[in-house]
């Protein structure tokens, strides 16, 4: 059952693998932005 | 119904699920990041400070992404649209071709003539705007 499942459904991992560096590169790239921002907002505590 | 007869039968769900995840998680954390990015930039110049040159360039960047005003840009944009239009047109197209004798075909169908009603609209648009 398992097996066949696999073979009617293997092409899915190539999709499911775009999905999955689409969320990496979404998280990335929030997590630049979010240390530009932070740092803007502690240069900007620390008066500089 | 088992997990395998559901899946089976709902398997293409993951993609417009997928697909509406991210517009919804992108959008709202665009605009969290834009207040904070304005209310950054405000607070500099309101004491009178140069905001850093990244934050600028982050601001100039979102602004590119969410306005693209220069008509090249929008060329460009409208020209990639038709371009991702189309290929889906075609991928769902053949993708109903294949398996046009199975229950689940409608839905290849339904997504294909979808997408080609919007790359017809993308070439429409990139047309008209030439001038």
């Amino acid at each position: 059952m398992t097996e066949e499942l696999f073979r009617d459904f293997w092409w899915l991992i190539f999709p499911v693998f775009g999905m999955v560096m689409a969320i990496f590169g979404m998280i990335q790239n929030g997590a630049r932005e979010d240390a530009i921002l932070r740092d803007a907002r502690e240069r900007l505590e620390r008066g500089q | 119904m088992n997990f395998e007869e559901l899946f089976r039968d709902f398997w293409w769900l993951i993609f417009p699920i997928f697909g509406m995840g991210m517009a919804v998680t992108g959008m709202s954390q665009a605009d969290r990041r834009t207040k904070t990015m304005v209310d950054l930039i405000k607070s500099y110049t309101d004491q009178g400070k140069e905001p850093p040159p990244e934050l600028l360039r982050l601001a100039a960047q979102s602004f590119e992404q969410e306005n693209p005003n220069t008509p090249a840009t929008r060329q460009q944009s409208n020209a990639w649209s038709f371009v991702v239009f189309a290929a889906l047109t075609a991928g769902f197209a053949v993708g109903w071709w294949w398996i046009r004798d199975q229950d689940y075909a409608f839905a290849f169908l339904i997504v294909a003539v979808t997408m080609g009603v919007l790359a017809l609209g993308s070439l429409l648009i990139l047309i008209l705007s030439r001038k």
